[in-house]
């Protein structure tokens, strides 16, 4: 590592990658939206900064995960042995992370955060960082951690690679890479044969290492010229997973949108956060309304927790819901806490600066990338993108 | 207070850091020394935190990065410049400690200004972000040695010299104490306190609020950064991984528990929250492994606590009483929860899943400290002694009420 | 007014100048530690380790203390629990062979908490605990700060583990019983460069620890000097669970080998995240990734997938089938990672140097592991004399298989191959 490595200018960037990336953050950025709507709402409705959120997300991984379990994708089981996965196991996972995040949301609310409805405001937020921490290290005490386990791949039944070919490379190219290939198959064939009178692949005879090495540079040569055309030619790969989390973020947040903007209950909503106790005054019960509220966000982490555990494969430790839970918050923050389709481009946008963080070759400060954000918005506009431009004076 | 009794405590307080220490140094092996220092730090931690949250009222839940600071600035000069100049030793830890103070300090001056513009939950995140992003900073730069070791902020660092003196890290703590308590009692803690109040409020009243608040920041975020110092010197190896979020929260639970504006409260809730863990992890089975608890104790003790905040909830609720009344009230129920506690343990201990699921106590460590932040915010969100200070002439009240009482018959 | 607040400045600043003066002359631990002798790790010539001065510990009455720091929690358990089982196996197997007679060897455990100040302090306890010296720990970054407070208190460390070179030069008291980073990046490069005939290696390296800086930058060196091309690094921490970005950076640059020099738990969704980006290279790395935990994490992804290691239970020596008898009894089963037979190997040479000791203290007790010589160990033969606390040891070149296969050893390696 070159000393002070972290402080240097970056080497040059590389252009053929940033549509690559741009789309690694937006698919990672639909992740904190999902999340980010859980907060926004809360704090739309309650004024509270819901710090337990991550955990409810950390808690919808493993149900996700024991429901896989439940299937009988256990870990150390011979890959033959897996049972078919399918859409219907899929939406099972995901009904039940919804559903238990949404208890566990409805419980938080009702014992720790209703009690403070009438204390100082600090009172809140401190309860919300208890629960938050009882949460982490409670998880820590019961759930599987050590090693973190991982959803098993053939869970998520979609796992094909989308590829998108944005400008394409002349032909010369491809026949060059087929003339190529032709070559290393026909090595490829004279060692396989070779090998079948040799003790072991890595115990070769000097006529078998001779072949090997002849393989080895068909193959090089085979690479060579692949990568040149994958240099003329900009493409982009996206899993299918990834893109149906992108999907679903934006079909949930449609969802959302017409809840709140058409319905009685999203009247109520709109009317609870503008004003608490006049929304009271008017016959809204407002316990119902904040239950109602905090079991939508709990269960969009829920959604988006299952999601990322099936088609990203983290490792899903107790502390899962941290990073992403404190990124998502500034990416509300960012939106504009309180606003709905703000929550979604403040993750959208969230997701892309940190990836573009990485791809300049700062990936050191990645996170650092949404603390950063965090005060700058708070500091200059703390009503968000798309919120208003008043700055909160005492 | 007379000056008499000023110089009399101040002698006194000298004297107690001189004899710990030399108990310490007597007593007890260099582990537990370590645990007297890092308790010392834990004050010092929290009483500061105090100033900035419990007397100024404002929301600085990040305090992390300041002690990370502090101790950074100390493993960063010795890493360049230490046995190049000729100070060595305890003389250059004493630089060290008001180098680090200053750049606290400074730092403190960088998170107070945003205090002036938001509100309060706002502010918590700022801070917290704030802490965070000096965290990921200091891991990201490295640094070579002479000798060709890689040094980096990620793979953490040495810090020479090592100095572990018990005495000097209670004396900076005790130095702590004072400048807050005297800062409260001066005119200056007045105006904190009425900015606690009510912002509006003080400063129609002439209070220069802004001034007031970054000042209280850069105090409190100094006796921070001093207390780095000291860690970095006596645990000779510091790494980002040693000040992370939960390291803000910890403090910020001994300042909540003790009670937000008691400095005594600070102390009393430091000291505890760092030895109970600390002891319990010590206690060894009759096996000689680590204790352990058993699910069935462990569930217990949740449903005892669980019915006893919904005790004390619906007493609070039902009935006024006097503070003595009050105070009678929490006790029957701690008491009670005890009991209770023990029982049910008991009883479970029948269930085979309950009392073979072992849980070691240490790890139980955070799961008490975010239990005891979220029952103290239901229970007694003041803090166990509110706004209760000990000072000199309560203790001569209290004598002479009980004097009174004797003399009475 | 003036004269109240000035009076007390000047109290405090007369007697904070007495107690410095206290402190300067009067206290004997802060003198002893400004020594550079006793704290501080001197410069030093390329091969002679500097020795400790300080006394050390000395046995009390008849008990013989020795320490062990293993991660007992954290993402390192897996290593920690074998490493501690195979040390308590050694144990057991030294008291059945008749002990040192009259006296009783006692175990005494601390916890990483796999992570480095925990490390320190763990450490720091034993010995102040009056430990005559200390097994441990398994990664490289905790050995070096238990090393470092090892040599302040001239206590000797044998790490289990740790193959970082940095790690046996903190101090001459500092030993080993697994081969050295050096040596298992040239093994790897070799591999990637003969076997698999690999010229564009990309690395990817866990920031965060030293031995996996190490293993990258080692790794870097021969394989450049073999001819091949590093054609690009990026960096990752301990516990990140995305990876996206880094793996394009890579990607652009067309590698056909990817080598990660990290720990298992973050290699498996590395490997699945690289499959996943389209990264179609071969996976390398070191022993960092042994855990069968890498095939749940790293799926069908990491199939294919070679790895240095230490030793194999499928050996035929009668060490490891002692060993794997022994094991079977006590634990069950076969030990997941070779951090077992390792952790035996540390405690063993520690217990036999004891034997050796002239007398019961850890200034002797360091001289006698130096002394070791030819040492019939379940990981091979081990000899520490002369060697700057680095025994010569083979390593294996293993691929990762599906299971019920698992780990397959494809190549030995000994250092004479290398020409060292």
């Amino acid at each position: 590592m070159v000393p002070g490595a972290g402080l240097s200018l970056a080497a040059a960037l590389d252009f053929g990658t940033l549509p690559s990336q741009i789309v690694n953050g937006v698919l990672n950025g639909a992740i904190y939206a999902l999340i980010a709507l859980g907060y926004t709402m809360v704090y739309g409705v309650l004024r509270l900064i819901n710090f337990a959120h991550g955990e409810v997300y950390m808690l919808g991984a493993y149900t996700a995960l024991f429901v896989s379990w439940a299937y009988g994708f256990r870990p150390d089981v011979p890959p033959d042995q897996l049972p078919e996965s399918s859409l219907a196991t899929l939406l099972v996972m995901m009904l039940a992370s919804m559903a238990v995040c949404a208890t566990v949301g409805v419980l938080i609310e009702r014992f720790a955060y209703r009690p403070m409805r009438n204390q100082a405001r600090i009172s809140s937020l401190i309860t919300a960082i208890g629960v938050s921490l009882l949460l982490q290290y409670g998880g820590g005490l019961f759930l599987p951690q050590n090693p973190p386990p991982t959803m098993n791949e053939r869970v998520n039944p979609y796992r094909q690679t989308l590829e998108l070919t944005l400008v394409g490379a002349p032909q010369q190219l491809s026949e060059v890479v087929e003339a190529a290939r032709r070559e290393f198959q026909a090595a490829e064939r004279t060692f396989e044969e070779r090998l079948k009178s040799e003790k072991d692949q890595f115990n070769l005879s000097p006529e078998g290492q001779r072949l090997r090495d002849a393989k080895f540079e068909a193959e090089r040569r085979l690479r060579d010229a692949e990568s040149k055309l994958n240099s003329a030619q900009v493409t982009v790969r996206v899993g299918a997973g990834r893109l149906a989390i992108l999907v679903a973020s934006l079909l949930l947040m449609f969802l959302l949108r017409q809840l709140v903007l058409f319905t009685p209950t999203g009247r109520a909503m709109r009317a609870v956060s503008q004003d608490f106790d006049s929304a009271a005054l008017m016959g809204v019960n407002v316990d119902r309304i904040v239950t109602i509220t905090f079991v939508i966000g709990s269960a969009l982490a829920g959604a988006g927790a299952m999601m990322t555990a099936t088609f990203l494969g983290t490792s899903i430790t107790p502390y899962y819901g941290v990073l992403p839970g404190v990124k998502a918050f500034v990416a509300a923050v960012l939106g504009g806490i309180g606003n709905i389709p703000g929550a979604v481009l403040g993750g959208l946008l969230m997701g892309v600066a940190e990836t573009l963080v990485i791809w300049a070759g700062y990936s050191q400060f990645a996170d650092a990338v949404a603390f950063v954000v965090l005060i700058v918005v708070l500091l200059f506009r703390p009503g968000g993108l798309l919120g208003s431009s008043a700055v909160e004076k005492v | 207070m007379a000056l008499r009794v000023r110089i009399a405590s101040i002698l006194a307080g000298l004297a107690g850091c001189w004899l710990l220490d030399v108990l310490c140094r007597g007593m007890l092996r260099e582990s537990e020394q370590r645990l007297v220092v890092l308790a010392g730090l834990y004050v010092t931690l929290a009483v500061s935190l105090n100033l900035i949250n419990g007397i100024a009222g404002q929301f600085s839940i990040g305090h992390a990065a300041f002690y990370q600071i502090g101790a950074y600035t100390a493993g960063y000069l010795a890493f360049f410049y230490y046995g190049r100049l000729p100070l060595q030793g305890v003389p250059w830890l004493i630089a060290m400690l008001f180098l680090g103070m200053g750049t606290a300090a400074l730092a403190g001056l960088v998170v107070g200004l945003p205090s002036l513009r938001l509100r309060g939950d706002y502010l918590a995140i700022v801070t917290l972000g704030f802490g965070e992003i000096i965290r990921i900073v200091v891991q990201a730069i490295d640094l070579t040695a002479p000798t060709g070791e890689q040094v980096g902020g990620a793979l953490g660092m040495n810090v020479e010299p090592r100095i572990r003196i018990v005495g000097l890290v209670w004396l900076f703590a005790l130095t702590c104490i004072a400048v807050t308590r005297n800062l409260c009692k001066s005119s200056h803690g007045l105006a904190l306190l009425s900015i606690r109040e009510d912002e509006i409020a003080s400063a129609a009243m002439g209070v220069q609020v802004p001034k007031m608040k970054v000042a209280a920041f850069m105090i409190g975020s100094a006796f921070a950064g001093g207390a780095g110092v000291l860690l970095a010197h006596s645990e000779s190896f510091i790494s980002p991984s040693m000040f992370p979020m939960d390291l803000s929260f910890i403090v910020l639970t001994m300042v909540v528990l003790g009670g937000s504006g008691s400095i005594t409260g600070a102390v009393i809730a430091a000291l505890t929250l760092f030895y109970v863990p600390e002891y319990l992890r010590g206690l060894k089975a009759p096996d000689g492994t680590a204790l352990t608890a058993t699910g069935a104790s462990l569930v217990g003790w949740i449903v005892a606590v669980v019915a006893a905040v919904v005790v004390v909830r619906w007493l609070a609720f039902r009935f006024r009483g006097t503070a003595r009344q009050r105070a009678m009230g929490y006790l029957a129920t701690a008491v009670g929860l005890l009991v209770v506690g023990r029982a049910l343990g008991w009883i479970l201990s029948s269930v085979p899943a309950l009392q073979q699921a072992e849980y070691e106590v240490q790890k139980l460590r955070m799961v008490i400290f975010a239990g005891s932040l979220i029952v103290i915010m239901l229970v007694r969100p003041e803090g166990v002694l509110g706004r209760h200070e000990f000072s000199w002439d309560w203790l001569a009240r209290v004598l002479r009420r009980q004097r009174a009482r004797e003399a009475a018959g | 007014m003036h004269v109240r607040r000035t009076i007390p400045a000047a109290v405090w600043a007369a007697l904070i100048a007495g107690v410095l003066a206290t402190g300067c002359s009067g206290s004997g631990d802060a003198q002893k530690q400004e020594q550079p002798s006793g704290g501080e790790a001197p410069k030093t010539s390329a091969n002679v380790r500097p020795q400790p001065t300080a006394e050390g510990n000395k046995a009390e009455g008849d008990t013989l203390k020795i320490g062990i720091v293993v991660p007992i929690n954290g993402d390192q358990k897996p290593w920690g629990d074998d490493a501690l089982n195979g040390a308590q196996i050694a144990l057991e197997d030294f008291n059945k062979q008749g002990g040192i007679p009259g006296k009783k060897v006692e175990l005494v455990i601390g916890d990483s908490g796999s992570n480095t100040e925990q490390a320190k302090s763990a450490a720091e306890k034993l010995i102040s605990d009056g430990v005559l010296g200390i097994i441990g720990d398994v990664t490289s970054s905790n050995t070096i700060q238990i090393a470092k407070s090892a040599f302040e208190k001239g206590v000797p460390v044998v790490s289990i583990g740790a193959t970082n070179d940095d790690v046996t030069k903190q101090g001459a008291n500092v030993f080993r019983v697994c081969y050295v980073d050096s040596f298992q990046g040239e093994v790897m490069a070799e591999f990637a460069h003969k076997d698999l005939g690999l010229r564009n290696v990309a690395l990817l390296t866990d920031r965060k620890q030293a031995y996996s800086v190490g293993l990258s930058n080692n790794f870097r060196k021969h394989f450049e000097q073999l001819g091949g091309k590093i054609v690009g690094e990026e960096f990752y921490e301990t516990k990140q669970t995305t990876f996206t970005g880094q793996l394009t950076n890579l990607k652009a640059k067309n590698p056909d080998g990817l080598f990660l020099s990290g720990y298992f738990p973050e290699v498996g969704p590395i490997v699945k995240s690289a499959k996943a980006a389209g990264l179609n290279v071969k996976f390398l790395g070191g022993d960092g990734w042994d855990s069968k935990e890498i095939l749940n994490s790293g799926g069908e992804a990491i199939v294919g997938g070679f790895f240095c290691n230490h030793y194999n239970n499928k050996d035929t020596r009668p060490q490891v089938q002692h060993f794997l008898k022994r094991w079977k009894e006590k634990v069950g089963g076969e030990p997941g990672t070779t951090m077992a037979a390792l952790g035996y190997d540390a405690m063993a040479v520690i217990l036999d140097a004891l034997k050796r000791c002239k007398s019961y203290d850890s200034k002797s007790l360091t001289a006698a592991i130096e002394e070791t010589e030819n040492f019939p160990g379940v990981t091979g033969d081990l000899t520490l004399k002369g060697q700057n606390g680095n025994p010569r040891k083979r390593a294996l070149v293993v691929e990762v298989r599906p299971l019920p296969e698992g780990f397959v050893m494809r190549k030995a390696i000994e250092p004479k191959d290398l020409g060292q």
